[in-house]
């Protein structure tokens, strides 16, 4: 691949495990500054190299914060690759710039991720960061960036408040939690007619986001809520008393929010505990994106998501990308790979337009890049910075070799 | 039920007062290099510099009671976490002025640790360990679960904290750190001066024989009970100190793993003497977040593997290494 | 009551069937502690590599036969670390250094393990034959968790058996009541409590593997694990089989009827019940019969 440094990564998996040397490379890399004047801070100004009127910028340093350990790790991984078929489909450059890309480690929550951020921006001096997947942890790190005035592209944490204040610097190519949620919300009341719906979700802030989210354009559209549960984050290893909830109820579908190990428990015992068959389950993408649809396999059958990507989108750009994926990677995109690829592709309008490398001059043209070109559709920023993109209504089909979000159809707003 | 559960402890007593001249410059010298560290370090290592003050400052607090009062807990991050959302808190809706914040914060841990504390010090050994946990533990779910507080996303916006009444705020980490290094500074001076007091003799009597103790018709709550809350406090300072530099505090801060490491940092520096676990701190952190960095997230195995080695290698811990017999013996220099 | 029982007999039975595999996996813990003076950390990492062997052996859903030899394989893999283990921390004095170092084998078993399985959430199936649902009281009933049910009973039996009607058994119940009279009598301690250590892990081994179909794979899992085993051990007592067997039925129902129950404070239940256990009975419900 075209990347002309080494990654951190890299270059720790080639030493090995010499403590001691890393120690010394520490000490000896942070030598000579002070972190007590005021240019010890804010990245981008060494990456500079502007020129006037076009031509040849660059490089410019990228950094890239994923998870690589911890359970967020299989999307930090698709993230990883999302944004690295990017720079191989473009010779390893971000709107002409050469990229010099750093990736670190996001880990699990915010005691990781904020001193990684940090690190990105006051250490490696970074012009633009991608990623994050915690929502914890973007709204952890948001400071740092909006003070060192560093742009980031969130490309995936999904909490409304990220993107709340529409700072500069702050973008997200992903989704908001709410967003999700209110695409699917006008047609699951279409669907259940004079029926009800029970919401469930873990007990957290995305949970409670996502099904509020649901609430308010299924309830605007006419719907009925018959009850709500939100079981113990993190904890909940049953289902069985809150799917018992559901049948009293008497609701004729359910909207849920989960991710993760959380997902694959409650899809794989709705199934069991015989629900599947009576009452149709309606979630947010995540309920069956990726490594957690292959863990539910048959049990997750006919559940239907609402998401702003499936790899079996019907389109010439998607079909293009898709194929360019699994001949890199041997499998198939995910939206977390999506998010990435599309943020590296907002960081190559921007310096192009641009014409500069400096993480201000990026910061400011990512304002103007318009609309981008992506695989799940063309989108464009709106006035949050999040992006103004289609939803489709999902279905889990079998397909050869496995199972697939099928898109039945793209979701009105 | 475990009466043995501190002969580790018991192991390293602390040589207190032996050789005062040298010790002094020692200390002094410390000081002195820690103070300048923001002159020569640029702003990343800093912070990490700052956060391994702040965590080694929880870990004092956790040695005051494992290592010198014999009651190993993994509760301290209910202080901790008490500490830093009340001055993030304070920050937020009240004034960035530190010094407030370091008040309000280590009074509110204070007060929460007498409340938890006046139960929790009934019992002692693993029984203790387990209390603690579940202390901890609730104090993680009940800030997960309060929406003022931010909930699972944690309390952001915090403003950058200032320290004299009208000053400017401090921006530049290395202006924070030197913070730090003064809430750090005034709570090991506190765990040690206590420790040198009429109160840690009772301390370590608790720890080396309590049963005795109390054969002998002596009451030992109350000397637990004070440990129990001074440790606390230290605790919430070093809350308030981590939230000044991080600017957020989340649920994940209170976490197990965080009372987990900080117990075993301090088995790792040396249960007993207050400085070596500051230094099993720094092994942690910097572990974990910045060597890491060069092992490709394998962090966790990293740690693992200095735990097991320092278990075999280190019997008494960091501080376990600075006497090896002969120089005792010998007693010069 | 009997409209209650009716409602709640579905999550009652999951409260018993998480207890089952929570006493499978905890009885080690607390043996090792009771006969041996050690508290493994590790143990919720064995019981993760047992779950392990489930994803590696029945990924695409397995025969009941394969389901067995998976069983045989985390028990053989156990006893394995449980050797080891035994082996590393018999020189090691004091609580607080096992901790460091049981743990800090855990960290590496639970690395090494991401390392050949990845971080993906893995699930493992109920073998062919038990991965259907019966009618209970008319509800339908998944039959694994009455497997579950079952094997708990069995191991629970055949345990008290062994404990309380061998030759073996009263040795290692000797040796829980006061170690050093066992020694002067003349019987080798060592091998009894590395066969104690052995057998404990060989069980949360098994216990992990069966706990898979419930409760999956990842990372991370092992925390939870020795968490609950902790919770179970203390309630019911260190060292004490009836203590465990105890505490694995409270903490199941804590974390199923409980939640089920009381689902606005669920998150705290389950350590604001231990804490007032052991505020009540610093020892445990059941503490093991002269144990120090």
């Amino acid at each position: 691949m075209s990347v002309r440094h080494a990654t951190v990564k890299q270059l720790g998996r080639r030493a090995g495990l010499v403590p001691v040397a890393a120690a010394l490379a520490l000490v000896l890399a942070s030598c000579g500054g002070s972190s007590v004047s005021g240019g010890g801070g804010g990245g981008g100004e060494d990456g500079g190299g502007a020129t006037e009127g076009g031509g040849d910028v660059g490089p410019v340093k990228i950094g890239l914060l994923v998870p690589l350990s911890g359970v967020y790790a299989p999307l930090g991984e698709d993230m990883e690759q999302g944004f690295e078929l990017y720079l191989e489909q473009n010779e390893g450059a971000l709107g002409g710039a050469e990229v010099d890309l750093v990736t670190v480690d996001e880990g699990e929550g915010p005691d990781t991720g904020v001193p990684a951020a940090t690190r990105l921006v006051t250490q490696e001096q970074v012009s633009a960061v991608v990623g994050i997947v915690n929502s914890a942890t973007a709204l952890g790190a948001k400071d740092t960036f909006v003070e060192s005035k560093v742009p980031l592209v969130v490309a995936n944490a999904g909490a409304n408040d990220v993107t709340a204040d529409a700072s500069p610097y702050i973008w997200r190519s992903s989704f908001t939690n709410g967003g999700v949620a209110a695409a699917l919300g006008a047609h699951v009341a279409e669907q259940v007619g004079d029926g009800s719906v029970y919401l469930i979700s873990a007990d957290y802030a995305a949970g409670a986001e996502s099904t509020a989210g649901f609430r308010e354009t299924f309830e605007a559209a006419g719907g009925t809520v018959a009850g709500e549960a939100a079981t113990p984050f993190g904890t909940t290893t049953d289902w069985q008393p809150f799917l018992n909830g559901i049948r009293e109820s008497g609701a004729s579908a359910v909207y849920t929010f989960y991710a993760g190990a959380e997902a694959v428990g409650f899809v794989t015992q709705y199934n069991q505990f015989g629900l599947a068959g009576e009452i149709p389950l309606y979630g947010a993408g995540f309920l069956t994106e990726g490594g957690v649809l292959e863990a539910q396999g048959e049990a997750a059958l006919g559940v239907q998501t609402s998401l702003h990507y499936s790899d079996t989108i019907d389109s010439d750009r998607n079909r293009e990308f898709v194929e360019a994926y699994q001949a890199a990677y041997d499998e198939v995109p995910t939206v977390y790979a999506v998010q990435a690829y599309d943020a590296a592709a907002a960081l190559d309008a921007a310096i192009e337009t641009a014409g500069a490398t400096d993480s201000e001059s990026i910061a400011q043209a990512l304002s103007e890049v318009g609309e981008i070109d992506s695989p799940r559709g063309p989108f464009t920023f709106d006035e949050n910075h999040d992006p103004e993109q289609p939803y489709y209504l999902r279905e889990v089909q079998e397909s050869e070799g496995g199972f697939s979000n099928a898109v039945l159809s793209e979701l009105d707003q | 039920m475990s009466a043995d559960v501190d002969s580790v402890v018991a192991t390293s007593q602390s040589r207190r007062g032996r050789r005062p001249a040298p010790r002094v410059v020692l200390v002094a010298g410390v000081v002195l290099v820690l103070a300048a560290l923001p002159l020569l370090l640029a702003a990343y290592p800093i912070g990490l510099a700052g956060r391994i003050l702040a965590f080694g400052l929880l870990v004092v607090s956790v040695d005051l009671l494992t290592g010198v009062t014999g009651l190993p807990t993994l509760g301290q991050v209910a202080y901790f976490g008490t500490g830093a959302y009340t001055a993030g808190l304070v920050g937020i809706h009240l004034t960035s002025n530190a010094p407030v914040q370091l008040l309000l914060g280590t009074a509110a841990a204070m007060v929460v640790a007498l409340v938890t504390g006046a139960v929790a010090v009934r019992t002692s050994g693993i029984v203790f360990l387990m209390v603690t946990l579940a202390i901890g533990e609730l104090a993680h779910q009940a800030v997960d679960s309060i929406p003022a507080v931010g909930g699972s996303n944690g309390l952001a916006g915090i403003p950058p904290i200032t320290v004299l009444p009208g000053g400017e705020p401090l921006l530049l980490t290395g202006f924070v750190y030197w913070w730090v290094l003064v809430v750090f500074l005034l709570g090991a001076g506190v765990a040690f001066a206590v420790a040198a007091s009429p109160l840690g003799r009772s301390m370590r009597g608790v720890r080396d024989g309590e049963a005795r103790l109390r054969a002998l018709g002596q009451e030992t709550y109350p000397t637990k009970l004070a440990a129990y809350v001074v440790a606390g406090a230290i605790a919430g300072a070093a809350g308030t100190a981590w939230v000044a530099l991080a600017r957020f505090v989340s649920p994940g801060d209170l976490a197990f793993d965080v009372s987990a490491f900080a117990l075993l940092a301090v088995v790792l520096g040396g249960a007993g003497t207050l400085w070596g676990p500051v230094l099993g701190a720094a092994v942690v952190i910097g572990a974990r977040d910045e060597l890491a960095t060069y092992v490709g997230g394998r962090g966790s195995l990293l740690l693992g593997v200095i735990f097991v080695l320092a278990v075999y290698l280190l019997p008494r811990g960091i501080a376990g290494v600075r006497r090896p017999a002969r120089l005792r013996a010998g007693g010069s220099r | 009551m009997l409209g209650w029982l009716d409602a709640n007999t579905a999550t009652l039975l999951n409260g018993l069937a998480l207890a089952s595999v929570l006493f499978v996996i905890a009885v080690g813990l607390s043996l090792v502690f009771g006969t041996m003076d050690v508290l493994n950390l590790a143990h919720g990492a064995v019981s993760l590599v047992g779950a392990y062997v489930g994803v590696g052996l029945l990924g695409v859903q397995g025969s009941i036969g394969l389901f067995v030899a998976a069983v045989l394989l985390a028990a053989a893999i156990g006893l394995v670390l449980g050797t080891v283990l035994a082996a590393m921390t018999t020189s090691v004095t004091g609580h607080l250094r096992q901790a460091l170092l049981t743990l800090g084998v855990a960290l590496i078993v639970a690395e090494l393990v991401t390392e050949v399985f990845g971080n993906d959430v893995q699930r493992v199936r109920a073998p062919i034959g038990l991965d259907g649902s019966v009618s209970v009281l008319g509800n339908p009933y998944p039959v694994y968790r009455l497997v579950m049910v079952a094997v708990g009973i069995v191991v629970a039996v055949g345990l008290y058996v062994v404990l309380e009607r061998t030759r073996l058994g009263a040795t290692v119940r000797a040796t829980v009541a006061d170690r050093d009279m066992v020694e002067a009598v003349g019987i080798r301690t060592t091998f009894v409590l590395g066969g104690v250590f052995a057998g404990g892990a060989a069980l949360a081994a098994v216990g992990g593997l069966l706990a898979a179909p419930v409760l999956g794979a990842q990372p991370g899992l092992e925390d939870t694990i020795l968490l609950l085993a902790l919770v179970v051990v203390v309630i019911g007592g260190l060292g004490s089989l009836r203590g465990a067997l105890l505490g694995a039925v409270l903490v199941g129902q804590v974390q199923v009827l409980g939640v089920a129950l009381l689902p606005e404070i669920a998150s705290f239940l389950l350590f604001g019940a231990m804490g007032l256990v052991l505020l009540l009975r610093p020892a445990g419900l059941l503490p093991a019969v002269g144990a120090k």
